[in-house]
């Protein structure tokens, strides 16, 4: 046989072997794309007292976009995902209009403060387009950096209480928020003072001055934390719901670059001309 | 031998002694507040001989406010370094296609201010800033973490964060409408792309490329241009333990014919309990803005 044909077949062998190792084994690219879970993998342990890093749904980059609604609560009509909304909490409720959910307008005439690039403040962040955030940690303070729209929160974790809810106290978008660790791996920190204009969750699910929201991070392992929303809404909602139930995360390389998602008013009001508006069978202004 | 009781008391007696020293080191702006949620103070304590301390090695962090007080890196008028006031030492180094952009910006401040209802600064929509602007935009209380493997600036305006990366890579290659990274094509950025590298100690200096381009971005309040072409140079210099130099030049020959420096800011330290209050843009509210006030004001 001409050694050109058995150092092709050699090859090609080679190749056929290389693909099946690639296949059964890992497909990730660390740093070039998401660092997602694989099968067998066994991370070390937690590390105390730590949700420093880059951190990313564990499922898929798309595992927390929720566009139906808090993840754990979706609006999709059925009985068990009915939230125990007070009658002062359903009129809010029904009085925003969502683009998205089984209560869907058109979304030129949606009054969802999302789109027009208001401030979407806490917890919304989480339960609209959460993706990958960046948490750093001082001796004082867990910070959290969210890819949409690169906002950052401050929690304070040097003791402080929290503010007292009353009349005097300023409305804020990403509220007063103080958390400290319950045990070496769990981390809750609760906040207060969210300004009303913003939603809840992208189906117009609203929140009164009153609420107060807990969310909880548990470090289950080196590589992996969980996430935990729960509102305490008593104006708007009977008892509190469970938004977002342990969404796991995974921990992506310290070298990974967070690409921008930018909301920009200018682009939407293109967009609401162009498409958003004829398809509704309206030529006005956006509504609000 | 000392029993363990006299030692313990030792080490308590001692430890008493050193807490007034380390809160003597401290030299922030005195901040209080009996439900634990100080607002920010611009009393700055004179820094002497005896009280300044030398700057800790490459390092940044802390929350930092403008020596001139809430006030100093407010930037209304214009970039600190070059304010926009018809004075013929702070005119800039357009090129022809700079000026005629210049122009074409309506801005609610400066030497050409318009009348509110006439401005187009994208600010004044809520659009992104992009860098350089966020520098020049109401600079106040700014928080800076850093980890092995970059820096990160905490702007109080809109609440909007940005990476330098310190872990050695390259400076993306700046091409026709986004840069190359590895080989391939990556978009613009509002923020760019920025990499830092410490020239000593207590020097880092960064470089951005990759920005919005012109039809999206201002350089400042005043709507001077800037383009995507620009590179951006930013020196950190910790001067003492309690003081920052925050400084930028531009090189931008799309628009001006010679680099320029547009900054040149001096910060001090701030105590890091300050809680530092929101300060966000809405575009609702700057539309209620421009019809009760700013429509009025222009007669319209």
């Amino acid at each position: 046989m001409p050694r050109r044909f058995v150092l092709a077949g050699l090859t090609a062998a080679g190749i056929l072997c290389l693909s099946v190792v690639a296949s059964n084994q890992v497909t990730r690219v660390p740093g070039a794309e998401y660092d997602s879970d694989f099968p067998n993998e066994k991370p070390g342990p937690a590390p105390r007292r730590d949700l420093s890093g880059i951190w990313e749904p564990a499922r898929g980059p798309g595992d927390a976009i929720q566009a139906n609604g808090a993840k754990n609560m979706p609006d999709t009509g059925r009985p068990e995902h009915q939230l125990p909304f007070t009658p002062e909490g359903l009129k809010a409720n029904l009085a925003n209009k969502p683009a998205w959910g089984p209560r869907l307008v058109p979304s030129a005439l949606s009054n969802d403060p999302q789109p027009t690039c208001e401030p979407q403040g806490w917890p919304r962040i989480i339960l609209h387009n959460y993706r990958t955030a960046q948490i750093l940690q001082t001796p004082k303070q867990v910070l959290i950096l969210y890819q949409f729209n690169r906002k950052w929160r401050n929690i304070w974790t040097d003791g402080r209480a929290l503010p007292v809810v009353d009349d005097v106290l300023e409305p804020r978008f990403w509220g007063y928020s103080t958390g400290r660790w319950v045990d070496d791996y769990t981390f809750v920190a609760q906040s207060v003072g969210m300004d009303e204009r913003t939603w809840l969750d992208n189906v117009g699910r609203p929140h009164s001055w009153e609420a107060r929201v807990e969310e909880r991070y548990f470090r289950r392992d080196a590589k992996h934390l969980e996430a935990t929303i729960t509102i305490d809404d008593p104006t708007f909602y009977s008892k509190p719901w469970v938004a977002l139930d342990r969404l796991p995360l995974r921990l992506q390389p310290d070298s990974f670059d967070i690409r921008e998602m930018e909301c920009s008013p200018s682009e939407f009001a293109r967009y609401q001309k162009e498409f958003a508006e004829p398809a509704a069978g309206v030529a006005s202004e956006t509504p609000r | 031998m000392i029993s363990r009781s006299l030692r313990r008391v030792l080490v308590l007696l001692a430890a008493s002694a050193l807490f007034p020293i380390v809160t003597a080191a401290q030299n922030y702006p005195k901040v209080s507040s009996p439900d634990g949620w100080p607002s920010p103070s611009w009393e700055y304590p004179p820094l002497t001989p005896q009280t300044r301390k030398p700057a800790p090695r490459r390092d940044l962090s802390g929350m930092w406010g403008p020596l001139g007080g809430h006030m100093g890196g407010v930037q209304a008028g214009g970039v600190l370094s070059k304010p926009n006031n018809g004075r013929p030492e702070n005119a800039l180094p357009y090129t022809t296609y700079g000026l005629e952009l210049y122009k074409s910006h309506k801005a609610a401040e400066g030497a050409d201010a318009v009348l509110p209802a006439e401005n187009n600064d994208p600010r004044n929509k809520c659009e992104p800033l992009g860098i350089p602007r966020y520098n020049h935009y109401n600079v106040r209380l700014t928080q800076i973490f850093q980890d092995p493997t970059k820096v990160v600036i905490l702007y109080h305006y809109d609440n909007r964060w940005r990476i330098i990366w310190t872990d050695g890579r390259k400076l993306p290659k700046l091409i026709d409408g986004g840069v190359e990274i590895d080989g391939q094509f990556r978009e613009q950025r509002i923020f760019g792309y920025s990499v830092g590298r410490w020239t000593d100690d207590n020097t880092l200096v960064v470089e951005t490329v990759g920005t919005y381009p012109e039809d999206r971005v201002w350089l400042d309040s005043t709507g001077r241009p800037i383009t995507d072409q620009v590179r951006v140079t930013e020196t950190f210099k910790r001067i003492s333990l309690d003081e920052l130099e925050w400084s930028e030049t531009i090189d931008d020959p799309k628009v001006y014919t010679k680099p320029w420096e547009t900054m040149r800011l001096q910060m001090r330290l701030h105590d890091p309990h300050t809680d530092v209050m929101e300060y966000y843009c809405s575009p609702y509210e700057a539309e209620q803005y421009n019809h009760f006030f700013g429509n009025d004001a222009s007669g319209k």
